[in-house]
C-alpha cells in the first residue's frame, strides 16, 4: 500500500512540475520558436452543438493566419465554447481565460445580464471584450459586431408579407428559448412590422426547445391545430435542420426564414421556403479576430457597434451560396 | 359430519367480500384512462371547431379541432418516442432503479445511425448501395447501440453495486459527450428516402387525410410485448420481485443481478427503437437530439403508476402517462393558451395526475384492506364454529 501512495506522489509531483514548466498563454512578447511578438485571442459563443458557431471558429482561424502576416505577429486563437448553451459557464470561461492571461476575449451572449459583471471583470483585469452574435450591451465591452436583431425581425415579417401578398392571411412565429435575448428581439421586430399589414393576424409566438427535432414537432403541431396558418415568419430555423417539414406541400404555407445553413437549402430548391436571411456567420469569427487586432496590437479603437447585413437566398442563387459553405466548414 | 360440510362450503356460506372481488375487475389503468377521457373531453369542448375546404361538393368541412384524425396522429406520434423509452424505464424503475441516461442513449444511437445512413444517402460516399441490407444495418445499428450503452448501465449498477441514480447520471454525460465528439457539433441529413418517406414515414391516406402510423404502431407493439412479458413472462415477474423486496428475491434464489442487467438492456433497446422511429421521422440527427428528454420519460413513467420505490408499475401505464404530457403539451396550442405559461400547467397537471392515481391506490389499498379484514374474521369465525361443533359432537 505504501509503494502504491509513493508511485500516487511521484506521478502527482512530475504532472505539477510538467504543469508549472508550461509557457503561459499571455505575451505580446516574442515567443521561444519565433522571433514575432505572440497574442492570444478568446473566442467564447454560446454552444458548440449549434452549427452556425463552427464556421466562426473556421472565420477566426483563418484571419489570424490572414492578419498575422499582415501585421507581423502571431495570433493564436483560443476557441473556449460550452457544449450546449450555458451562460454560466460561459462566465466560468472568461474568468479563467482572464487569469491565462489571453490578450483579448470576443464573447457571444447566452445571457447578457449574467455575462455582464464576468466581462467588467475582465475589462477591469486588463482584457478587452467585445461581443458577437448575441450582445450584452449594458457591460464594458469596446465593440458590438453581428446582426441587428430588431431590425432582422422586420425584415423577415416584412418580406413574408411580400412573398403572401394582398388578402387576409394569419402568420406564426416560432419563438425557440423564452430566453435567448437576439431571439426575444428578433420576434419583437417582426411583431412591430406586422403591425403595418392589416390584413396580417398573428397566430401567436410557439416557443420549443432550440434543438431540430423538437422545433419541427412544434411547428407540425401548431400547423395542424391550426390549419389557416398560410404563413411562417422564422425568426429561427431550426425546425428547417431535419428535413421533416420537406414533405408540406410547396407554396401552400409561405415561409421566411433566418439563416441558410446547408441543411436548410433543400427547402429552397423544393420550394417549401420562399427565402432565407443568412447571417454572417464566418464573419463573426472573422471580424472578432480582426477587431480584437485593431484594438490590442494597432492601439485604435473600432465603432461600438458593428451590424453586418443578412444575405438574401432564394432558389435562384442557392447553389452559388451554397459554395460558400465549402471554405466556411472547411469541407 | 359437520367436518363435511364445512370443508366443502356451499355458495351461501362463501364470504360475500370474495363474490365482490371476483366481480370486480382489477384494471389498474383505470384512473388514467379517466383522466385521459377527461382531457379529451375537455379539449374537444373548449377546444373549437374549424371550417376547412375540401369536404363534398368542394364545400368547407367543419371538424372539430381536437378531434380531427391529423390532429390525433400528430398527437400519438409526438407521443410515440417519449412512449416507447418509457416502457423501458417503466421495467427499471419496477426494480427500483432509475436510468437518467435514457435520453442521452437515444441520441448516441441516432447519432451513429444518422451517420451511418448518410454515409448511404443520395451524395454520400456509398450511395447507390443496395437498401436491403442498408435498411436493416441502420436499424440493427441504433438497437445495438442503445441495448450496449444500457448493458453498460446495468453492469456498472450490478458489478460496481453503485447507485443508478450515480451510474446513469455519469454514463448520461459519456454518451452525450461520445455523440458530441463523433459529431463534431455537425447535424447529419439526407439519408436514404426508403428509410424516411419509403418507411417510418411512411403515409397512409385515410379518408382525404394524410397520416403517419408507423410510429404509433411501433408504439403499440412495443406496449403489448412489454405488457405481456411483464404479466406472463417468468423474467417479467422477477421484475417485480425485485423490485417489491430485493433481499427477499435474492434469498429466495431469484437471478437478481441477471435481472437487472436485462432490465437495464431492454431500457437501452427502447431508446434505440425510439432513436430509430426520430430518424427515419425528422430525417436528421445531432448531438442536441433528446436533449432533456429523461424527465419527460421518467414523468411518464411516474403518471403512469410507477412508483419510485419500487415494485409497482406498468407498460400500459408508461404509454397512457406519455399521452397525458403529449395530450397537455398540445391542448395548450389547441386552447391558444400564452407559451410561457405551458411549463406551469404541465407541471401541475402531472402533479394532480399522480395524486389522482394515489388517492385511486389508496381508496383500492384500503378495501382490500378492509376485505382482507373481513375473510380474516369469517375465517376466524369458521375455526370457532369448527371447534364449537366438534367439541360438541364430543
Amino acid at each position: 500500500m505504501k509503494k502504491q501512495y509513493l508511485c500516487l506522489a511521484v506521478v502527482s509531483f512530475s504532472l505539477l512540475l510538467w504543469g508549472c514548466g508550461k509557457p503561459a498563454a499571455n505575451s505580446g512578447e516574442p515567443s521561444s520558436k519565433s522571433t514575432k511578438p505572440k497574442y492570444t485571442f478568446a473566442l467564447v459563443a454560446k454552444a458548440q452543438s449549434n452549427p452556425v458557431f463552427e464556421s466562426a471558429r473556421v472565420g477566426a482561424e483563418d484571419a489570424a493566419i490572414a492578419l498575422g502576416k499582415q501585421l507581423g505577429v502571431d495570433i493564436e486563437v483560443e476557441w473556449r465554447t460550452p457544449n450546449e448553451e450555458d451562460a454560466e459557464k460561459q462566465v466560468e470561461y472568461i474568468d479563467q481565460l482572464v487569469l491565462q492571461g489571453v490578450n483579448g476575449i470576443s464573447v457571444s451572449c447566452t445571457e447578457a445580464p449574467t455575462l455582464t459583471p464576468a466581462i467588467d471583470r475582465a475589462v477591469k483585469g486588463g482584457v478587452p471584450v467585445m461581443c458577437f452574435d448575441s450582445d450584452a450591451p449594458l457591460s464594458q465591452r469596446f465593440c458590438y459586431y453581428g446582426t441587428d436583431d430588431n431590425a432582422c425581425g422586420h425584415t423577415i415579417m416584412r418580406e413574408l408579407a411580400a412573398v403572401l401578398g394582398p388578402g387576409h392571411h394569419v402568420v406564426a412565429i416560432p419563438g425557440g428559448n423564452q430566453n435567448s435575448l437576439n431571439i426575444q428581439n428578433r420576434i419583437k421586430g417582426a411583431l412591430d412590422e406586422a403591425t403595418n399589414y392589416p390584413n396580417i393576424a398573428i397566430c401567436g409566438v410557439f416557443y420549443s426547445k432550440e434543438v431540430p427535432q423538437d422545433a419541427a414537432a412544434k411547428m407540425e403541431e401548431v400547423q395542424t391545430a391550426n390549419p389557416d396558418i398560410d404563413g411562417w415568419a422564422m425568426v429561427g430555423s431550426w425546425a428547417l435542420f431535419t428535413d421533416a417539414l420537406l414533405k408540406w406541400e410547396p407554396g401552400k404555407v409561405k415561409i421566411v426564414a433566418m439563416d441558410a445553413l446547408p441543411a436548410e437549402l433543400p427547402y429552397l430548391r423544393k420550394g417549401v421556403v420562399q427565402k432565407l436571411y443568412a447571417q454572417q456567420t464566418y464573419q463573426w469569427g472573422w471580424q472578432s479576430v480582426d477587431l480584437l487586432a485593431q484594438k490590442v496590437i494597432e492601439k485604435k479603437n473600432p465603432n461600438a457597434i458593428i451590424y453586418s447585413p443578412l444575405i438574401p437566398v432564394t432558389a435562384t442563387n442557392v447553389d452559388e451560396f451554397e459554395q460558400n459553405w465549402k471554405q466556411w466548414l472547411r469541407k | 359430519m359437520a367436518t363435511a360440510h364445512l370443508s366443502n362450503p356451499s355458495p351461501s356460506t362463501i364470504p360475500s367480500v370474495f363474490k365482490i372481488g371476483r366481480k370486480r375487475p382489477h384494471f389498474k389503468e383505470a384512473g388514467l384512462l379517466g383522466v385521459i377521457l377527461a382531457l379529451g373531453l375537455f379539449l374537444a369542448i373548449f377546444g373549437g371547431t374549424l371550417h376547412i375546404p375540401g369536404g363534398e361538393n368542394g364545400s368547407a368541412q367543419t371538424v372539430n379541432k381536437f378531434l380531427r384524425m391529423d390532429n390525433l396522429n400528430m398527437l400519438a406520434k409526438n407521443a410515440s418516442f417519449f412512449a416507447i423509452m418509457a416502457v423501458g424505464e417503466t421495467f427499471v424503475i419496477i426494480t427500483g432503479g432509475i436510468d437518467l441516461s435514457v435520453g442521452a442513449i437515444y441520441c448516441l444511437s441516432a447519432v451513429c445511425g444518422a451517420m451511418f445512413l448518410s454515409y448511404f444517402g443520395p451524395g454520400g460516399v456509398g450511395a447507390g448501395a443496395s437498401m436491403f441490407w442498408v435498411m436493416p444495418a441502420a436499424v440493427g445499428l441504433c438497437l445495438a447501440v442503445g441495448t450496449l450503452c444500457g448493458l453498460l448501465n446495468g453492469l456498472g449498477v450490478v458489478w460496481l453495486r453503485i447507485h443508478p441514480f450515480v451510474i446513469t447520471l455519469g454514463t448520461m454525460a459519456i454518451y452525450r459527450g461520445i455523440a458530441f465528439i463523433m459529431t463534431k457539433a455537425q447535424a447529419y441529413t439526407n439519408f436514404p428516402s426508403q428509410f424516411t418517406d419509403g418507411f417510418i414515414r411512411h403515409p397512409f391516406v385515410w379518408q382525404g387525410t394524410t397520416l403517419y402510423p408507423v410510429p404509433l404502431l411501433v408504439m403499440l407493439g412495443i406496449t403489448i410485448l412489454a405488457a405481456w412479458f411483464l404479466k406472463h413472462a417468468v423474467t417479467g415477474r422477477f421484475v417485480f420481485a425485485i423490485g417489491g423486496n430485493e433481499q427477499a428475491a435474492l434469498f429466495s434464489g431469484l437471478p437478481v443481478n441477471w435481472v437487472k442487467l436485462k432490465v437495464y438492456a431492454f431500457s437501452g433497446l427502447t431508446a434505440g427503437i425510439a432513436a430509430v422511429i426520430m430518424l427515419g421521422y425528422y430525417g436528421s440527427a445531432s448531438s442536441d437530439a433528446g436533449k432533456g428528454y429523461e424527465l419527460q420519460v421518467i414523468a411518464a413513467a411516474v403518471v403512469g403508476g410507477a412508483s419510485l420505490i419500487g415494485g409497482r408499475g406498468t407498460a400500459l401505464g408508461a404509454l397512457l402517462g406519455a399521452l397525458i404530457i403529449q395530450m397537455i403539451d398540445n391542448g395548450i396550442v389547441i386552447l391558444n393558451v400564452d407559451q410561457n405559461y405551458s411549463q406551469v400547467i404541465i407541471g401541475s397537471v402531472i402533479i394532480i395526475a399522480v395524486l389522482l392515481d394515489r388517492i385511486n391506490s389508496l381508496i383500492r389499498d384500503r378495501r382490500l384492506a378492509r376485505a382482507a379484514q373481513l375473510a380474516s374474521d369469517t375465517a376466524s369465525a369458521k375455526i370457532n364454529f369448527e371447534s364449537n361443533s366438534s367439541s360438541s359432537t364430543k
